[in-house]
């Protein structure tokens, strides 16, 4: 085998992996503090693709249309976030889980209309910006500019995540409210505004997993569904709750299909998911500590 | 506790990645399971000149209206539509065409519970639609049962007039036998021998590389395989997929995939620079409602096939068809409208050659019919009920006309010459 090859797939591999971490970063870091599993995560990344595209083509699809679409989706993502919260989920934390989940279930097919009736069905593209359009040679292969950006924004979005919850007020509290939320209220915190917080923080990683993919694939219905199921897993297989378990979940998930389409070919669709398999196996409760 | 989540959440997973196995998105319910749009009667009756039926002929449409595939299924509404405006200002039999909608969410069992309920409920006369092929070979085979004409006017799958067809179905749509033997055609002129096949794991992306690759073997008995690369529908990254390819060095790509998949495939590709490194045929690449959204984001010289362009050929027929669409839903026709146009032409014909309202002497009157389309004469043929249409091949190209990029070189291959003969269908249909 070709070790360019290896390495070039590697890559690649790496730079879907960062769009996995971000989005199930935003997913298990809502599971983890409000113990919400949010099913409509999916559509958050979906809104803020479209959302992505609507700005870019505001600004004739130029390369500026493209980094504000980078910086305002999440923003609007949050926004929608917060509407949500405030005004449904933070009056069912008391509920059982099966019913967050139906919950969230069901606000994920109300958003999946409202993008129907705002965007309609057709499929949308956002035009990279010029300095990241095209693809540069390394070892003989084509790799496009854009995986390699992405591969510098993954970690700063792991290092940012670790700075919210390790080095700010808001982060401490908001670990403190995921094992004894009682606890912290007796304290004089409010801790109603806390979960906000982390549950506008956690989907807007969605909108920004969204803004990010745009100018890669196309954007359209239907494209929350394969993120939510990837991300669920990643979730699982990482620890739930667990942010650098996400980010190991999604290089394990990300770099198992691209260095599987290599060897296997063939299996390519089933192979991370055989990953996911025995990684449960071996380790059913995920990789690193549950926050559960 | 902890533990009784989990196992439910493996659970949600798992049902959610079946889902996902199935190929389709249920993503989105619409208020009403079954939103029924109706056809605006007509204000003034139409003269009774013929005393054979008084009553208007109903036609059921099953087709998708939510998820990815929504844009076709809206697009051939609205050439439906259209072309019903023309043909109820002089009637058919007396009375006119009316329709009823519903969604079949891209999913074979909603297909099949829609057509059900249109045959015994509504009581149509002829059941036509839709975008998915498995659904549409499911519907097919209840209207057999039923013995009620289906007349598919998106899907693709050559089974559905070929192995699969019977008296009952018909196709007005171009398939994957005839797009393939076009595309073999091409390619066995280029000096490629060694090639590579990837493409989305459903039933048109399977047919429609079959098709090209055993017609291209057929004509040119020295190329090889060189590998195969299938990947799910929806899948949103192909960066690693294509990466896998270019390094097994194949002289020629042939990608076997349609709708959001398309747009994914030309993106990627031009994103890493294989189209100038590695010659690309895709059936349908050429298609407006793929090279639209992407604007100048699409690689150029990729070859592809296609049953119709609006800005192709240049006949006043056409010209006459794209500004009437263009006036009534402000955008150009795609294949989706001009399939539908031409059904709803071909049902009103035949209904009038048989001069009654009767399903057997429908069928009867559609074999061997021919009916003036956009882009010429086009007919039904008798033998498996598949259209003959011409097909259209070009490369990508820009063009300063248009922000997107449209089909440059084209020529016009006749629909008999990429078809498989009447004995080759029978001899199928008798496996």
């Amino acid at each position: 085998m070709d070790p360019s090859a290896v390495i070039s797939l590697l890559l690649v591999g790496l730079a879907r992996a960062m769009i996995l971490f971000i989005v199930s970063a935003g997913l298990t870091f809502v599971l983890g503090v409000l113990r919400v599993p949010n099913v409509a995560h999916g559509s958050l990344y979906m809104i803020g693709a479209f959302v992505a595209f609507t700005i870019a083509t505001a600004f004739g699809q130029s390369s500026a249309g493209f980094w504000f679409a980078l910086i305002l989706a999440p923003l609007v993502v949050a926004a929608v976030a917060l509407i949500i919260e405030r005004g449904l989920l933070s009056h069912l934390y008391q509920r059982e889980h099966l019913m967050l989940i139906l919950f969230t279930f069901g606000l994920m097919l109300i958003l999946n209309d409202l993008v129907k009736l705002i965007w309609g069905a057709e499929y949308r593209s956002v035009t990279p910006p010029e300095i990241l359009d095209g693809a540069v040679t390394l070892f003989g292969f084509n790799i496009p500019r854009y995986s390699l950006f992405l591969l510098f924004v993954g970690p700063l979005v792991a290092v940012g995540l670790w700075f919210l919850s390790n080095k700010t007020r808001l982060g401490k509290i908001a670990r403190a409210a995921s094992v004894d939320r009682e606890m912290v209220g007796v304290l004089g915190i409010n801790v109603s505004w806390v979960f906000a917080a982390a549950f506008v923080i956690g989907c807007a990683l969605a909108g920004l997993g969204g803004a990010l993919v745009a100018p890669t694939t196309s954007i359209s219905l239907g494209m929350d569904l394969t993120i939510i199921i990837e991300s669920f897993l990643i979730v699982i297989i990482g620890g739930l709750g667990n942010t650098w378990g996400a980010l190991i979940g999604s290089i394990l998930f990300g770099v198992s299909q691209s260095l599987g389409l290599l060897f296997f070919p063939q299996f390519a669709i089933a192979f991370p998911y055989a990953v996911v398999v025995i990684v449960l196996l071996l380790r059913p409760r995920g990789l690193l500590r549950s926050a559960w | 506790m902890s533990r009784k989540i989990f196992v439910l959440f493996t659970l949600l997973a798992l049902t959610a990645a079946l889902l996902a196995c199935t190929g389709a998105p249920p993503t989105s319910a619409p208020p009403t399971s079954a939103p029924a749009t109706s056809a605006p009667q007509a204000t003034t009756a139409p003269p009774a000149t013929t005393a054979s039926a008084a009553r208007p002929i109903k036609v059921g449409i099953v087709d998708t209206y939510s998820g990815p595939p929504a844009a076709f299924g809206n697009d051939a509404l609205n050439g439906f539509k259209l072309a019903l405006s023309e043909i109820n200002k002089d009637g058919v039999l007396g009375s006119n065409i009316e329709f009823v909608t519903r969604d079949d969410k891209y999913q074979p069992d909603t297909a099949l519970s829609m057509a059900k309920e249109l045959i015994l409920e509504e009581k149509v006369d002829v059941l036509v639609g839709t975008v998915n092929s498995a659904a549409a070979l499911a519907i097919s085979s209840f209207a057999k049962e039923q013995k009620v004409p289906y007349i598919v006017w998106i899907a693709k799958s050559e089974a559905i007039t070929g192995a699969k067809g019977h008296r009952y179905v018909f196709s007005t749509s171009e398939n994957s036998a005839m797009a393939g033997k076009a595309g073999a055609e091409a390619l066995a002129q280029k000096p490629y021998t060694k090639y590579w096949i990837a493409g989305e794991d459903y039933e048109y992306g399977h047919a429609i590389a079959n098709a090209a690759w055993d017609n291209l073997k057929a004509l040119k008995p020295d190329v090889t395989k060189a590998g195969e690369t299938w990947w799910k529908t929806g899948e949103p990254d192909l960066t690693p997929y294509l990466t896998a390819i270019m390094a097994a060095k194949p002289d020629a790509i042939i990608f076997a995939t349609g709708g959001a998949g398309m747009t994914n495939v030309l993106k990627t590709a031009k994103a890493m620079g294989l189209s100038d490194q590695i010659p690309i045929w895709i059936h349908t690449a050429i298609d407006t409602s793929v090279l639209k959204p992407l604007g100048a984001n699409a690689p150029e010289g990729v070859m592809g096939t296609m049953d119709y362009l609006f800005y192709y050929p240049e006949t006043p027929e056409n010209k006459a068809f794209v500004k009437a669409y263009q006036d009534a839903y402000s955008a150009p026709p795609g294949f989706p409208a001009f399939h539908a146009y031409n059904t709803a032409h071909f049902i009103a014909e035949a209904f009038k050659k048989a001069g009654a309202l009767d399903k057997e002497k429908f069928i009867d009157a559609m074999e061997g019919l021919k009916i003036d389309s956009p882009t010429g004469e086009i007919e039904m043929r008798a033998c498996d009920h598949q259209v003959v249409e011409p097909l259209f091949m070009g490369v990508t190209k820009k063009n300063p006309q248009f922000e997107f990029m449209t089909a440059s070189d084209l020529v016009s291959v006749a629909g008999k010459d990429v078809m498989p003969s009447c004995e080759e269908v029978l001899k199928k249909r008798s496996q």
